[in-house]
């Protein structure tokens, strides 16, 4: 009983390295980088310790005798000075050598991304001198190739974090930090906030969606269009109401007359992958219970709840935001 | 020792009975024919008039009292609110008034021996067992200066109390209360003779004007002046007084230019990330016409009260509509020069072309 016991709480545990937002299930080429450092690091500290306790055992139980002094310091310099110092050095190499590749740049799209209480503000550069294309709270990435990431913060310190791609940076007020990430397998991974930022810092994550080469640059297009309009009576409803009851005085949904660049951009929101800086999925209904109850959802968020909307109208903005894909 | 015990308990006993026969019994005669006791009277306004010195504010947190704009408020406030019990300056007052114990002071006389700060407490909180009611409201401290700007223009006998006459004819399709309860103030149409103190009504929409008198009427906003105005007006009345108020034609007024104006048009139009600032014009035009008609359009609106309204919303001293909890957000980045610039900007645009 006990050992079944033992053995599901071992497997809960285990089941916990694996997933979407996991350092040692790796889809970076960075985060595989670390997460063999980890295990070189684990193997090591458990050959070192069994090796230490054998002694022990081994001179307390099997061979209790007394030393010789000259044994006896040779065991102290030899196992407490020497081979320490060997090993530490040999793995320090080892972690310096890996650090110019974790620091190397990217090319191709540099995808910008500040930190905001308590969301992301991304902004894809293609560097030929047009507009960056203005997104939020997900991060678009091609595989098979390093994408430069720059990373900056608005009031408070955050820091950038998909565990399954690389290691985090902290993202500073007024500074910016840069990165680089290399992903090996499309999929969505997810990302957190990792610098205590605040009363919703836990509610601040994003999702990475990998997409093959070809399909990022189809999307990146499309993210680069202007809003669709919606057809459909209730979703236009919605669109009215966006503007007349102010949300573009913080919201920006391109094409519209919403211009607002305070809260994050709206234009293809009904198409990301997750709601809120992901912590809803992008549904009408979850549009519309955050449109209604902002600081239930999200404790301190900066964006006042519209609950004095009456529940036709909250109905149709939500319908109007996930009809922007 | 023992005796003067024994004595001491004796009296106490008797004085107990004695008070609970008084007060149980009605024995003391409460009729306001009755004057108080002799050497009552005396310690009751000693007493006060001493807590007034000890509590009012500092002489130096009285703000500029010769403001006429100020001084007529507080003249049509007292009109309203104040004249029953305390007569207006050389005129007489109603017998009953007149009954009270104690009688009411003229406030010609009352505001003899009283300076502006002592005033500004007496108005604010009221005399307790006198009869002087407080403030309705108790988070706002402004529109209390009003009522003492016109105490002490009484009082120094300056003529910036008068009345001033309202040029405008007042239409002939107001409602029938409008003229008695709003037009001393907002004038009949709507541009409040100027006042830069009272807000112009003519650019206000029907849903806007009867959110907001609801809004006085229970409390959710905060005025003394307004929440007495509205404290009695039925759904009928405020229905009429916001058909009648959106049915005025905005008025032309001069569009104007200037430094400020463009740091506000800057801030208003567009934001800023960096303070958090939303863009207001997405609220509060100009160009209103797609706008819930839930927000009050600006354009065009007295500087000074815009920038008082925002200055109470960034002291958490003002509430409003159900809408409200927006305008708490949108101030908070807010610094006093945004603030000046924000009314400076909105009050030089004209109504009537810039929307």
């Amino acid at each position: 009983m006990k050992n079944v016991a033992l053995i599901s709480l071992s497997c809960l545990l285990l089941s916990s390295c694996s997933g979407v937002q996991s350092v040692l299930d790796t889809a970076g080429k960075d985060a595989s980088v670390l997460a063999h450092l980890f295990w070189v690091l684990l193997v090591g500290a458990i050959v070192l310790w069994l090796l230490m306790n054998g002694l022990f055992f081994y001179v307390t139980r099997i061979e209790p005798r007394e030393l010789s002094r000259r044994a006896a310091e040779a065991l102290v310099i030899g196992g407490g000075i020497v081979f320490p110092f060997i090993l530490l050095a040999g793995l320090i190499a080892y972690a310096l050598s890996i650090m110019p590749d974790q620091r190397a740049a990217g090319d191709g799209v540099v995808v910008r991304v500040t930190g905001e209480q308590w969301w992301w503000r991304v902004e894809y550069d293609l560097g030929d001198g047009s507009a960056p294309i203005v997104s939020a709270n997900e991060i678009r990435l091609p595989v098979d190739h390093r994408t430069e990431i720059k990373l900056g913060a608005n009031k408070v310190i955050h820091s950038f974090w998909v565990p399954a791609l690389a290691g985090k940076m902290d993202m500073f007020p007024g500074r910016e930090t840069r990165m680089a990430v290399e992903p090996e397998k499309t999929g969505i991974f997810r990302g957190q906030c990792a610098e205590f930022c605040g009363e919703s810092h836990a509610l601040m994550a994003f999702q990475t969606v990998v997409l093959e080469q070809d399909e990022f640059e189809q999307w990146l297009e499309r993210e680069r269009q202007d809003a669709v309009q919606p057809t459909e009576a209730v979703p236009r409803q919605g669109e009215q109401l966006f503007v007349s009851e102010g949300c573009g005085a913080c919201h920006t949904i391109r094409g519209t007359e919403a211009q607002g660049n305070l809260g994050p951009d709206l234009t293809h929101v009904g198409s990301r992958k997750s709601l809120g800086a992901g912590i809803l999925p992008p549904t009408a209904e979850a549009f519309s219970n955050w449109t209604r109850h902002t600081g239930a959802i999200k404790p301190g968020v900066k964006m006042p709840s519209f609950a004095h909307l009456s529940d036709r109208q909250i109905e149709a903005l939500g319908q109007y935001l996930e009809a922007l894909k | 020792m023992r005796w003067f015990v024994k004595a001491t308990l004796i009296w106490a006993a008797i004085g107990s009975v004695i008070a609970v026969a008084v007060v149980s019994l009605g024995l003391y005669n409460v009729s306001a024919r009755q004057d108080h006791l002799p050497g009552v009277s005396w310690v009751l306004h000693t007493t006060y008039r001493n807590a007034v010195r000890l509590r009012a504010p500092d002489p130096s947190q009285v703000p500029d009292l010769s403001d006429t704009g100020l001084i007529t408020l507080g003249r049509e406030h007292y009109e309203r609110a104040c004249a029953f019990c305390h007569a207006r300056p050389t005129e007489t007052r109603s017998q009953t008034a007149l009954s009270m114990l104690p009688v009411p002071p003229r406030m010609d006389d009352a505001v003899k021996d009283w300076e502006p700060n002592h005033l500004f407490w007496i108005v604010k909180n009221g005399v307790k067992m006198s009869g002087m009611p407080a403030w309705p409201s108790d988070k706002r401290d402004d529109d209390v200066w009003a009522v003492v700007a016109f105490l002490q223009s009484v009082k120094e006998n300056t003529d910036a109390g008068t009345k001033p006459i309202s040029q405008a004819p007042t239409p002939t399709s107001a409602p029938f209360d409008f003229e008695q309860k709003c037009a001393t103030c907002h004038a009949a149409d709507g541009l409040a003779f100027a006042n830069k103190h009272i807000p112009r009504l003519d650019i206000l929409s029907r849903e806007y004007v009867e959110a907001s008198l609801k809004a006085y009427r229970n409390g959710a906003r905060q005025s003394g002046i307004m929440q007495e105005a509205a404290s009695q007006l039925t759904d009928q009345q405020i229905d009429d007084f916001a058909d009648f108020i959106s049915s005025m034609d905005a008025q032309q007024t001069t569009a104007k230019t200037g430094e400020n104006v463009d740091r506000g048009k800057e801030l208003a139009s567009r934001g800023e990330i960096k303070s958090g600032v939303p863009a207001c014009s997405s609220c509060h035009g100009p160009k209103a016409a797609k706008k819930s008609p839930y927000y009050p359009q600006l354009a065009g609106q007295s500087r000074t009260y815009i920038e008082q309204q925002l200055k109470l919303f960034k002291e958490e001293k003002r509430g409003g509509t159900q809408r409200q909890n927006l305008m708490h957000q949108s101030v908070d980045g807010l610094n006093p020069d945004d603030i000046s610039a924000l009314a400076a900007y909105y009050s030089s645009l004209n109504p009537t072309s810039d929307n």
